[in-house]
């Protein structure tokens, strides 16, 4: 009942013409600048946010919110069509989604991730408005013990985001945890593996690697035998998801929605988790596992909703308790401080159209996120026509100057050079780069939460296994191995002269 | 014309910002002005630079635009600027990190007293002494006893080497003659998730990130660090109250230029500082955010020159104490 | 082949091998630490050494097989090319400026492709420069300058 008339009162701020327009204008903008090579959601909105502060602040905020979906969308988008995620999440939308494009099939792709996004959106604003405050409480039980237990659990079930060989996925995963090593100690202030380069001691960037590794790695393959074989994509067949495309997206979406809102809540780094976790679900569950790295919608359509869930109930902790669960949030704290608000537990009290404002307004925002981009599918689809002797110069340069207009650190261009030929020696090699990738994102966190725990618990590596909570993820993250490895053996024992590598 | 211009004069009076700009035929500035911040997007340096800038630019009649260059604790934007070119095109605004990076660094690319011309000094945001909603202490003097008898027993969060937070703790266990055990985090938003879910004991933070919480009751304040009580928090004692009488603690923030600028051009930037310090709106954002513009006295190149060069002092001697270093 | 190895196999794990190397040998100057506090030095020389061994592992496994896909040539025209436009990008954009930096690496970029020709990189330069300056220097504001202080301007 209070819900309703307080959602009611959400609506009636969000659906304001004036706020509807701006939220429009967020959308389109975080879209258009997203979609920009070596540009991601974090540095789309540190770039769009001032035009924001001139606003009263439930428009600002709400089109901030607006900015924040199309700069997650455009950043899928870049991810699907040219092999460049912006984000780690991306890089999961990258597997399957530029093979998919490289079949002709960018549009359902495309679709795919539209309206999975929808609707995990849809789902996650909902729980946002029904049980924010007690799942922001619970979410508040996870500690450092907690944390480290869950990306074991993470680390381990990802050895799914590989398609070839599991010993070279694991290699991946370890290199990317050491590379996310690089920079100043956060415990001892000790700078590592720098040479010695102040640049280097805030650690590698995460675009800079990314781009290296995908955007710069493919763009070399494919310069390998250009003379014998067409490069890039080819020709479109349809724009639109077929019956069969539909009734293979449903349930990843849905069991995307679901793991997407669970990790999403907990403030100290599970929305990174959400893509990678629902991918590595989906590929489990399939009864074509081999078809994930080949262009498997459902390895769009989970992660893309797992993603945009997440980022959705991210704002749980940020909302209720005034608690940023990554970089983005962050922003938001500086812009809900520059519009006279102090985010914190007593928002919801003292401003509530604002609150229910901006809940409503995320709804509004993911809607007309799809309307903006069904069409626009269209567009994007045909500026892959563009022939690649031209397409990939541009991505060469936008990547360059995308990358130098975040942090204006000519370093991180070096990097991307760096990674470009590392990240091709490996894919030649037949590695593959996602597992880099989600090996360093969370090569950080594994190792600040390990550390802290040790420290809170003054040395005693019990507290990993009396934790109630961090024991089951371990038990989980045990089992997860057994599955993963049991029907393996058992299938080497049988098929010993057949290498599947 | 003559009505005309009494009008004119009005305005100007009234508008107060543009009354002097004509004393000195400058005609700085002509292009955008870029203030850098050595630190993210959307921390606390950002949002006051953000709000000094926006005021600065109807001052100035030109763009003051804010650009993050994060990284290496504040020493990498501040080395940029260091280097930039000293045309007054290009500022720094920076914390007391500018006094401590001399002593947490052992090569800083840069000399904070002699590569800069200070312009003013901005805010100084008080800090206050949280602890977890359950933390048994109930008044500062419980604290101060707890403190000392469990000593590495309490768990104190802070937000990585030479934070503004690491900077207080060790002054607080200086103060008490005690050692806790520091729990580094990345950032003092991970920090207060941690207070707030009572993984750690205690934490010392700018009001910028305590004040909402502490107003919810979701965490205990104990004390601020000024030497005296604070306007948002009038129920909070100060250290001295509590018998800690020399602890005297706020994050200053100081507006800089590359050193070599025009001495005319450091006056008009004073100036534009003084009128933004003075704004209202300026003032009503600062108060949401648990501080309070300088005095336009203290908003002048001597002031914040003077107050480095006594920090760096100050600093020098409790980082070594503490053998804390960067580097 | 005389062996059956497989290239692959054996180049990864030697690549796993080097990067894991680096890291521990880099980390031994770090402090290793206790467990309760652990120092700067105890996850890379950990995961340093997962690392060797994993690279050993794949290497191992390149012994028993040999590639299934036959050796694709190595692009070096695209290596040298690509690559060494990020570098010069790096190294020139702040004394060279937005434009003269943009044209050159574009041509270049272009040109390490055998599709094009001298006239087509050309086109496709000028026509980039032109976008990304509408883009990235008027559309986001990116404080950057289009001629730099290299230049006699």
């Amino acid at each position: 009942m209070d819900l309703f008339s307080s959602l009611g009162l959400g609506f009636s701020v969000a659906l304001d013409p004036f706020n509807v327009f701006y939220c429009f204008v967020g959308v389109l903008l975080g879209t258009l600048v997203g979609v920009l090579p070596g540009i991601g959601p974090t540095a789309t909105i540190a770039m769009l946010l001032p035009i924001t502060f001139s606003l009263n602040p439930e428009t600002a905020l709400i089109m901030l919110a607006g900015i924040y979906y199309g700069a997650q969308y455009g950043g899928s988008t870049t991810a699907i069509l040219i092999n460049l995620p912006g984000e780690s999440s991306a890089a999961v939308t990258a597997i399957d989604g530029y093979q998919m494009a490289r079949q002709g099939r960018a549009g359902p792709a495309l679709a795919a991730a539209a309206l999975g996004s929808f609707f995990a959106g849809s789902v996650a604003t909902f729980l946002l408005a029904a049980f924010a405050p007690p799942l922001a409480r619970a979410a508040l039980s996870f500690g450092s013990p907690e944390y480290f237990s869950l990306i074991v659990l993470g680390l381990l079930v990802s050895i799914a985001l590989a398609h070839g060989s599991i010993l070279k996925a694991l290699a991946m995963i370890v290199l990317g945890l050491l590379l996310g090593m690089v920079g100043q100690d956060i415990y001892t202030g000790t700078p590592r593996f720098t040479f010695g380069l102040r640049e280097l001691f805030g650690g590698l960037n995460f675009v800079a690697l990314a781009v290296g590794v995908f955007g710069i790695a493919e763009i070399l393959r494919n310069l390998e035998n250009e003379r014998e074989r067409e490069v890039g994509v080819k020709a479109v067949k349809n724009l639109w998801l077929t019956r069969d495309d539909f009734r293979r997206i449903a349930a990843p979406v849905l069991r995307g929605t679901v793991i997407g809102s669970l990790l999403g809540i907990l403030p100290g780094g599970g929305h990174i988790l959400s893509a990678f976790a629902s991918y590595s679900a989906e590929k489990r569950l399939s009864k074509h596992p081999e078809q994930f790295g080949k262009g498997a919608i459902e390895g769009v359509a989970g992660p893309e909703s797992a993603n945009n869930a997440a980022a959705q109930t991210s704002f749980i902790p940020l909302m209720t308790l005034g608690i940023p669960a990554h970089p983005v949030m962050a922003l938001m704290i500086g812009a809900f401080i520059l519009q006279g608000i102090t985010p914190g537990p007593n928002v919801i009290n003292e401003q509530p159209a604002l609150f229910w404002g901006i809940i409503a307004s995320m709804w509004v925002g993911n809607l007309l996120l799809v309307i903006l981009n069904l069409p626009l599918v269209g567009l994007w689809v045909k500026m892959l026509s563009i022939p690649y002797r031209v397409l990939f110069p541009a991505i060469v340069l936008f990547a360059c100057i995308g990358t130098l207009s975040i942090n204006q650190n000519i370093f991180d261009i070096y990097a991307i050079a760096f990674f470009g030929l590392v990240g091709y020696l490996l894919i030649r090699f037949g590695c593959e780069p996602a597992p880099l990738l989600l090996g360093f994102v969370l090569g950080p966190l594994l190792e600040e939460h390990l550390r802290r725990a040790m420290i809170i618990s003054r040395g005693d590596p019990m507290v990993f296994v009396e934790r109630p909570i961090s024991a089951a993820l371990l038990a989980l993250a045990l089992a997860a191995v057994l599955i993963a490895v049991l029907p393996n053996i058992r299938r080497k024992r049988q098929e010993v002269f057949v290498e599947d590598d | 014309m003559k009505k005309f211009s009494t009008l004119m004069l009005a305005v100007l009076a009234a508008g107060s910002a543009f009354t002097s700009v004509s004393a000195f035929a400058q005609d700085y500035p002509t292009q955008p002005i870029t203030i850098v911040v050595p630190f993210s997007a959307g921390g606390p340096t950002d949002t006051v630079t953000r709000l000094v800038a926006a005021a600065m630019s109807e001052d100035l009649g030109q763009q003051v635009v804010v650009q993050n260059v994060g990284g290496a604790g504040g020493t990498l934007g501040a080395g940029q600027v260091a280097a930039a070119n000293p045309d007054g095109y290009t500022l720094l605004l920076h914390h007391i990190g500018m006094s401590t990076a001399p002593a947490l660094y052992a090569s800083l690319p840069f000399d904070p007293m002699k590569d800069f011309e200070p312009i003013g000094l901005v805010t100084e945001v008080p800090m206050t002494i949280v602890a977890r909603k359950d933390f048994q202490p109930e008044t500062l003097e419980d604290l101060i006893a707890y403190v000392k008898e469990n000593g590495e027993n309490v768990t104190y969060a802070n937000a990585g080497i030479g934070a503004a937070s690491q900077l207080c703790g060790l002054l607080f266990m200086d103060a008490l003659d005690v050692k806790m055990t520091e729990v580094p985090y990345q950032g003092t938003g991970p920090a207060m998730t941690d207070l707030l879910g009572g993984q750690i004991d205690m934490m010392c933070d700018q009001t910028t990130n305590t004040t909402s919480q502490i107003k919810a009751g979701e965490i205990k304040a104990y004390a601020v660090t000024t030497p005296e009580r604070i306007a948002v928090l009038p129920d909070v004692p100060t250290l001295a109250e509590g018998g800690l009488e020399n602890f005297n603690l706020a994050i200053w923030h100081g507006l800089y230029a590359p050193a070599g600028t025009d001495k005319a051009i450091i006056e008009r930037l004073t100036k534009s500082l003084q009128t933004a310090l003075a704004d209202e709106n300026v003032g009503n954002s600062f108060a949401e955010l648990g501080t309070y513009p300088v005095p336009a006295d203290q908003a002048t190149p001597e002031a914040l020159a003077q107050k480095l060069e006594g920090q760096i002092g100050l600093w020098g001697e409790v980082i070594k104490a503490a053998g804390v270093s960067a580097q | 082949m005389a062996f059956s190895v497989s290239r692959n196999d054996v180049a990864s794990g030697a690549i796993f091998v080097a990067f894991g190397a680096y890291f521990v040998l880099e980390a031994t100057k770090y402090e290793f630490g206790t467990p309760f506090r652990m120092g700067p030095g105890f996850m890379p020389i950990v995961l340093g050494g997962i690392l060797i061994v994993l690279g050993l592992a794949v290497a191992a496994k390149g012994f028993a097989h040999a590639d299934t896909e036959e050796a694709v040539p190595w692009p070096w025209r695209g290596l040298v090319m690509v690559l060494g436009t990020i570098v010069f990008f790096a190294a020139t954009i702040r004394g060279l400026g937005f434009i003269p930096v943009v044209l050159i690496s574009g041509f270049v970029t272009a040109l390490s492709s055998a599709r094009n020709n001298p006239l087509s990189a050309l086109a496709v330069s000028v026509g980039l420069c032109v976008l990304c300056y509408a883009i990235f220097v008027v559309g986001l504001g990116m404080i950057v300058p289009l001629f730099g202080p290299w230049l006699p301007l």
